[in-house]
């Protein structure tokens, strides 16, 4: 290794601090609102809901320890392994889009139709009917037990 | 106390506006940024869009319906609980 663990870490560092940037690019309204489509007498510009997320971390830490026998190694290698360390650096991200609505430009004028996710509500829904059940469950419960 | 600005920022951007014919198109959107010094978190939805027609402009909101939605069972279903809680609460009280 030609460069110095802190000089390492702190170019990786930096690296990941610019892909971030890029991830956080999301935030421009380029990203939410597509090219206009045009299709006959109609125009189409999609509009959908961005989120992106990441992050990322860096360490390293050194130490110093007597090292091997220079009879093992011999008095440059003991010198060598005199003070040592180590590091890492490491990151994730992502993003997810979802449609949210349609803006429709025709020769009626301009629309926005909305998007529906069937399965989100669907989701939602069946959450929702799972926690009415049980409270209900749990309620005759408790009034067949107060019932003399 | 003063909003961490540089951590977190709720903006308002506008898009390149868009000329279809003789309408003009300005897509709006909200940003929430959070901007961490090892991370980020960004919500950006559209808000809205500005026609401009003849001189005249008119705001189309855009609304998630399937937030909407959502939010609107979530609702049902705290409200649900509660008065379900407070119905048990009352009649343990009442059998006492």
């Amino acid at each position: 290794m030609t460069e110095s663990l802190p000089t390492f870490v702190e170019r990786g560092t930096t690296q990941l601090s610019q892909l971030l940037d890029k991830i956080l690019a999301a935030a421009r309204p380029g990203a939410v609102f597509s090219e206009p489509i045009h299709s006959g007498d109609y125009t189409i510009i999609m509009a959908s809901e961005v989120t992106a997320a990441g992050g990322f971390g860096s360490g390293f830490g050194r130490g110093s320890g007597r090292g091997p026998h220079p009879s093992e190694v011999g008095e440059q290698g003991a010198k060598m392994d005199d003070e040592a360390g180590g590091g890492g650096l490491g990151g994730g991200g992502g993003s997810h889009g979802r449609p949210v609505a349609v803006i429709v430009i025709g020769p009626n004028g301009v629309r926005v139709r909305p998007v529906v996710d069937v399965t989100k509500i669907g989701i939602a829904a069946v959450t929702t009917w799972l926690a009415m059940f049980l409270m209900f469950r749990r309620w005759r419960r408790m009034r067949q037990q107060v019932a003399p | 106390m003063s909003w961490p600005s540089e951590l977190i920022k709720l903006t308002t951007t506008t898009s390149q506006p868009v000329t279809i014919g003789e309408i003009t198109l300005t897509p709006e959107a909200h940003a929430l940024v959070v901007r961490l010094p090892f991370a980020g978190f960004v919500w950006n939805r559209p808000s809205a869009v500005l026609v401009e027609r003849g001189g005249q402009f008119e705001r189309l909101h855009i609304i998630n319906l399937s937030r909407v939605a959502q939010i609107c069972l979530i609702a049902a279903t705290l409200l649900f609980v509660l008065l379900s809680q407070g119905q048990m609460a009352w009649r343990k009280e009442m059998s006492r």
